[in-house]
């Protein structure tokens, strides 16, 4: 077996930091909000 | 055979197990964040029918104080820790919705002032806290992680310095304890002084986005105060954060040149990385508020929405300060920290008071 073959080159998965998360979660909440989804939020 | 033959990482667990993981610890913020609603709501009527004189407390500090003691007594179980540590994830989701009640302007006018007072206190802060840090002669690249932990961002600085500067996790782990254990202290303090010194929402308001080390509690430091302050101390918090990359970044480049640390390759990769995203989410949900993507009654929606996710950071704040723990890390860090924390506070606060003057607020 060669050392080529023998390597094995972990790749590791694409994944969004928990700042991007945040982002991508709070703008579909205000796309939601801008398309009706949501009329009225309580506070 | 080459030495370096990786393994394959076991993932203990699937995507939807890690989701549910989750989801006890997001309902026990959600409980204590509710509850310290109701307490704001109830207690002072309550105590009015009763003829009680009972100081109005509001639902930030209510939250936080309900968390402290759980934290502190009976402590948080190991079913709920995965889902209490998302408070960051709902903090900085919060910091993105309240872009909606920003104007393009106000931040362009408000950011460039705050964008100078930041990079006064920056360099302040770094500059007394390596001398300090020098004067009780602890560690450098504790030195390190201390000056950027309380002239940038706390926890989120020191992390991102700690895998820049190949640091050790003792140190890191001190730094973390002293500017967490300060950043409590800060919450309870900040007020107490903006109140006794009878300062503007204004002022005070960039004064707690400026001192206040950690990004949940100078929101939650500035909230206490009043919606305004709040507001503003996220907004002076977020011109702070930004800067996290440009410090990190020359920090790892002299641990570098000193060889105690791996060279900086791609630079732009390097900032990039380190940039807080979330600062561009507001900056985004604020220039579509700006041209009226949104209706009156949906950025009063979008602010509300902010106002649940910052609920459940509050209550985590609460949750995740033990002070046991804290203890456990020894004086010296602390001190040292304590008093860079105290001569910083005052340091920023006549800056904005001078400011304040300058500009007419």
């Amino acid at each position: 077996m060669s050392t080529e073959e023998s390597e094995v080159q972990l790749k590791k998965p694409w994944r969004l930091s928990l700042d991007s998360w945040a982002v991508v979660v709070a703008l579909l909440a205000a796309l939601l909000v801008r398309a009706g989804a949501f009329k009225h939020i309580p506070w | 055979m080459a030495d370096a033959v990786a393994v394959p990482q076991i993932q203990p667990f699937s995507p939807a197990l890690r989701f549910l993981r989750v989801i006890p610890g997001v309902l026990l913020l959600a409980a204590i964040g509710y509850a310290g609603k109701l307490l704001e709501q109830n207690l002072g009527a309550y105590a009015k029918l009763h003829h009680w004189v009972f100081p109005n407390i509001e639902y930030v500090l209510w939250a936080i104080l309900l968390g402290l003691l759980i934290s502190n007594t009976i402590g948080v179980p190991e079913i709920f820790r995965t889902g209490v540590a998302t408070y960051e994830f709902w903090l900085k989701a919060g910091i993105v919705l309240l872009g909606s009640r920003f104007l393009l302007g106000d931040i362009l006018k408000l950011g460039g002032v705050s964008l100078l007072l930041v990079a006064i206190e920056i360099m302040g802060a770094i500059a007394f806290m390596t001398f300090l840090g020098r004067v009780f002669h602890l560690k450098p690249k504790l030195i390190t992680l201390l000056a950027v932990g309380s002239a940038v961002c706390g926890v989120s600085a020191i992390i991102a310095t700690k895998g820049a500067i190949d640091a050790d996790d003792e140190d890191s782990s001190f730094s973390i304890a002293a500017i967490l254990a300060l950043g409590a202290f800060a919450l309870f303090t900040f007020p107490l002084i903006g109140h006794a010194l009878h300062l503007g929402d204004r002022a005070y308001g960039i004064w707690a986005g400026l001192a206040v080390d950690n990004t949940a509690e100078a929101t939650a430091a500035g909230a206490l105060y009043s919606d305004a302050a709040g507001k503003l101390a996220v907004l002076v918090k977020s011109t702070r954060n930004a800067m996290i990359g440009f410090v990190v970044l020359a920090y790892a480049i002299y641990w570098a040149s000193q060889g105690q640390a791996k060279a900086v390759g791609n630079k732009a990769a390097f900032l990039w990385q380190k940039f807080p995203k979330f600062v561009l989410g507001f900056l985004l949900i604020s220039v579509l508020a700006t041209y009226q993507f949104f209706s009156k009654d949906q950025v009063g929606a979008l602010a509300n929405l902010s106002r649940w996710a910052f609920l459940l950071t509050f209550a985590g704040v609460g949750l995740r300060t033990n002070f046991r723990d804290m203890r456990k890390q020894g004086l010296r860090p602390f001190v040292v920290g304590a008093i860079g924390e105290v001569v910083i506070a005052g340091f920023t606060l006549a800056l904005v008071v001078g400011a304040g003057k300058l500009l007419g607020w």
